[in-house]
C-alpha cells in the first residue's frame, strides 16, 4: 500500500462576503510518487485548494496535512519539502535567470555551492543553459515558463504543485515541461498538476480529481475517471458532462 | 543579505530610480539653497539704498548722514527734490526715503533750549527766559514702497530712530553746557562722547559661536532637503514592492518562507543602507559642492557620532513609512500618490519648505507631529547649537519609535494578508 502524501480531510472555506464557499467539505487523498491531476472549470476551486495546501490560506473547517505534518502548525517544514511553481511568472524581469534562481535558492536556505551546481544541471535540462545569464525579460514566454518551473524545483521537494505550468508555451516547450514531470514522478517525486488542458492531464497523470463549485466531482486514475461516465471517449467529454457545458466566468 | 544583494542588482538596473533616489535630491537640495539665498540673506543681512532729501540744509541733515554712513544695513542716497523722491518710491526703483523737513535743526535747537531752561529753572539755577512762541516737535518723514517687507520698515524706522535719539542727546547736553556757562563763565564746552556708555555684543548660544555659524540657506536647506529626499525613499520602495507583488516574484517568496517576514526585513535593510547614503552624498554637496556656487559651507558642529545617530534614527523613520504605504497599498497609483503628497505635507509642517518660527502658531503646534520636524530640529540642534546628543534624545527616539510602528504595522499587515 502506497503512502498517503497529501490528505485533505473535509475542509470548507468561504470568502467574506462570497454567498457560497470557494471549497466546501472537499476531501481528498494523493499518494506518494503519482502525478495528481486537479482539475475543473474557472471557480471550482483549484486555486484555493492549492492556496490552503500551500498554507496561505486557513480553511475554515477541516484538516490539510502534507508529508505526514498538518499543515496549520507544521507550515515551515512543510514548505521546505515543497515546490510550487505559480501560474503567475513570478520571477524577477532585471535580474538573470541565473541571479532569480540563486537569489530564490538562497531564500530556500540552500549553499552556493548546492544552488550553483543545481542551476547548472536544470538550465541544462531545460535549455536555457546559454541563456544563464541573460535579463529574464529579454525571454519568450515558453523560456519563462521553464525558468518559473525551475525555480520551483531548486530546493528538490517532495512534492511539486504546479499551477497551469505550460499556460502560454509553444509545443516544444510544453513537450520539455511534460517530459520532465514524468521523469520526476519516475524517482517518486509527486505532483500536484492543476490545469485546464484535458489532453496534458491525460498525458502526464497517474490519478485525476475534477472539482466544479467547490465540490469534488469524482477521483480517481485515469480510467477509473473514465468508467464513472461510461460511453465517452476522452477525458474532455467526461469533464463537460461532469461539469457542464455553461461558461464559467 | 540574499534580498539585500537582490534589491541591489535590482536599483543598479533601474535608472529612473537611481536618478529619483541620488540625482533628483542632489539637485533639488542646489537648487533650493540658490533659490532660498536671497530670502535667507534678507532675514539677517538687509542691505537698503535709502533716498535722503534734505530740506533742512544745516547741521542736523549733515549729523543724519553720517551717521547713516557707518550704518551696515543703510545706504543714504541724497535727492533733495521731494517730488522726484516720491516718485523713485512710488515707481519701486528705491524702497524708501528719509525726508528731513526745512528748519529741522533750528527747531530742534530751540526745543534743546527750552526742555533745558525748564529744568535748570526749576532747579532755581537760572530765571526763566521768555516764551514767544509754543515750539511743536520736528516731524521727519519716512516714505515707503508699499511692496517693502515688514522687517525691511522696521530695521529702517528702528536706525533712524537711533541716529535721532543720539542727536537729540548730543544737542541736548550742548544746550546744558551752554546755560550753566552763561551763569558761571570762564566754564569751557567739552564734548562728551556718548557712543561707548552702552555696548550690546551680539553672539550665537552656541559653543560653536567661533566659527560664526547662523541659519543660512545652506545651514536650513541641506539638512532639510535631505530628509524630504529620505522619506521620498518610500517611492521606489513602494514601486518595486508592489510591481513584485503584482508580477508574483512576492508571492513565490511567501510560498518560500511562509510570511512576508524576510521579505519586508531585507527591503527596510536594503533601503535603510541607501537612505544613509542619500544622507551622506547630500552632505557631502553642503560642504564641497555649495561654495563652489558662490554659497556659505555647510557647517556640522563637533557631535559626529550624534549627527550618524540621528541620520540613522531619520533613517529607520523614512525607511518604515515607506515600507507600510509599500504594504499597505494595493496599486502603484494609490501608494505613489498618496505616499509622495503626504511626504510633502509633512515636510511642510515639519519646516523644510521654510523655517517653523515663521510659521503661524497652529502650524507651528502642529509642526510638532510631524517626523521631519524632528529629525530637522535635531540637524539644527547639531548643526546650529552643537548639542549634545542627550539634547536631542526625545527627537530621536520619537523618530525610532516612528519607525518601529511603521515597520510592525507593515509585517502584521503583510503577515494578515498572507495566512487569512
Amino acid at each position: 500500500m502506497t503512502n498517503a502524501i497529501v490528505q485533505v480531510d473535509n475542509i470548507t472555506k468561504q470568502y467574506r462576503g462570497s454567498p457560497q464557499p470557494a471549497v466546501s467539505n472537499l476531501s481528498l487523498k494523493i499518494n506518494e510518487g503519482s502525478v495528481f491531476g486537479l482539475l475543473g472549470p474557472n471557480g471550482a476551486g483549484k486555486s484555493t485548494l492549492v492556496m490552503m495546501m500551500c498554507g496561505l490560506l486557513t480553511p475554515d473547517n477541516g484538516s490539510i496535512s502534507l508529508l505526514g505534518m498538518n499543515v496549520k502548525n507544521k507550515g515551515a517544514a512543510i514548505r521546505k519539502q515543497v515546490g510550487v511553481a505559480p501560474q503567475e511568472i513570478a520571477l524577477f524581469p532585471t535580474l538573470t535567470a541565473y541571479e532569480n534562481l540563486f537569489y530564490f535558492g538562497r531564500m530556500y536556505g540552500l549553499d552556493a555551492a548546492v544552488i550553483k551546481e543545481r542551476i547548472e544541471s536544470y538550465l541544462t535540462t531545460f535549455d536555457l543553459k546559454e541563456k544563464a545569464n541573460s535579463r529574464v525579460q529579454t525571454f519568450s514566454g515558453g523560456m519563462k515558463r521553464r525558468l518559473n518551473l525551475i525555480a520551483a524545483l531548486l530546493h528538490q521537494p517532495k512534492l511539486i504543485i504546479l499551477d497551469e505550468p505550460t499556460s502560454g508555451v509553444d509545443v516544444q516547450s510544453r513537450n520539455v515541461i511534460l517530459d520532465f514531470l514524468v521523469e520526476l514522478a519516475a524517482k517518486k517525486t509527486t505532483i500536484i498538476y492543476s490545469s485546464h488542458l484535458l489532453t496534458e492531464a491525460e498525458r502526464i497523470c497517474t490519478h485525476l480529481a475534477i472539482l466544479d463549485a467547490g465540490k469534488l466531482i469524482v477521483a480517481g486514475t485515469p480510467g477509473q475517471v473514465m468508467d464513472a461516465t461510461p460511453g465517452h471517449e476522452n477525458l474532455e467529454q467526461v469533464f463537460l458532462t461532469l461539469t457542464g457545458k455553461n461558461i464559467r466566468d | 543579505m540574499a534580498t539585500i544583494y537582490k534589491e541591489f542588482l535590482l536599483l543598479v538596473r533601474d535608472p529612473g530610480g537611481m536618478t529619483l533616489l541620488f540625482l533628483m535630491p542632489l539637485a533639488l537640495v542646489i537648487v533650493m539653497a540658490l533659490v532660498q539665498d536671497a530670502p535667507f540673506r534678507d532675514y539677517q543681512e538687509i542691505k537698503l539704498d535709502v533716498l535722503f532729501a534734505d530740506l533742512d540744509h544745516d547741521s542736523l541733515g549733515t549729523r543724519i548722514q553720517q551717521a547713516f554712513h557707518t550704518s551696515p544695513n543703510i545706504n543714504l542716497v541724497e535727492n533733495n527734490d521731494t517730488a522726484v523722491v516720491n516718485d523713485l518710491v512710488h515707481s519701486g526703483e528705491f524702497k524708501a526715503a528719509i525726508i528731513l523737513p526745512a528748519d529741522a535743526s533750528k527747531t530742534l535747537r530751540q526745543k534743546s533750549n527750552r526742555v533745558i531752561n525748564d529744568v535748570l529753572v526749576n532747579a532755581g539755577l537760572v530765571a526763566e527766559s521768555p516764551r514767544p512762541v509754543e515750539l511743536t516737535g520736528i516731524r521727519i518723514t519716512i516714505l515707503f514702497d508699499p511692496v517693502i517687507k515688514a522687517n525691511y520698515k522696521q530695521v529702517l524706522s528702528a536706525a533712524i530712530e537711533k541716529i535721532l535719539t543720539g542727536i537729540q542727546a548730543e544737542w541736548i547736553l550742548d544746550e546744558l553746557q551752554g546755560q550753566l556757562s552763561e551763569n558761571k563763565p570762564g566754564t569751557k564746552k567739552i564734548k562728551p562722547d556718548l557712543s561707548g556708555l552702552i555696548t550690546i555684543d551680539q553672539t550665537y548660544a552656541s559653543e560653536n559661536a567661533a566659527t560664526e555659524l547662523e541659519l543660512n540657506s545652506v545651514q536650513h536647506n541641506v539638512p532639510a532637503w535631505t530628509m524630504f529626499a529620505m522619506f521620498f525613499i518610500l517611492y521606489p520602495l513602494a514601486g518595486n514592492y508592489i510591481k513584485e507583488r503584482e508580477e508574483g516574484s512576492l508571492l513565490r517568496l511567501r510560498l518560500i518562507s511562509g510570511s512576508g517576514l524576510p521579505v519586508v526585513t531585507g527591503k527596510f535593510a536594503f533601503y535603510f543602507g541607501i537612505c544613509l547614503l542619500q544622507f551622506v552624498l547630500m552632505i557631502l554637496v553642503g560642504i564641497y559642492v555649495m561654495p563652489l556656487i558662490g554659497l556659505k559651507a555647510l557647517i556640522l558642529g563637533s557631535n559626529i557620532t550624534g549627527i550618524i545617530i540621528t541620520a540613522c534614527s531619520v533613517a529607520i523613520a523614512a525607511t518604515g513609512y515607506g515600507t507600510l504605504i509599500a504594504v499597505y497599498f494595493k496599486t502603484p497609483q494609490q501608494a505613489l500618490s498618496f505616499g509622495s503628497i503626504s511626504v510633502v505635507i509633512l515636510s511642510a509642517f515639519g519646516g523644510v519648505w521654510v523655517p517653523v518660527y515663521v510659521m503661524p502658531g497652529v502650524l507651528q503646534q502642529i509642526s510638532r507631529f510631524s517626523p521631519l520636524n524632528w529629525g530637522l530640529e535635531s540637524f539644527n540642534d547639531l548643526f546650529l547649537r552643537d548639542a549634545e546628543t542627550i539634547l536631542i534624545l526625545p527627537n530621536l527616539l520619537k523618530l525610532i519609535i516612528f519607525g518601529a510602528v511603521t515597520l510592525a504595522a507593515s509585517i502584521f499587515i503583510n503577515k494578515s494578508r498572507t495566512v487569512s
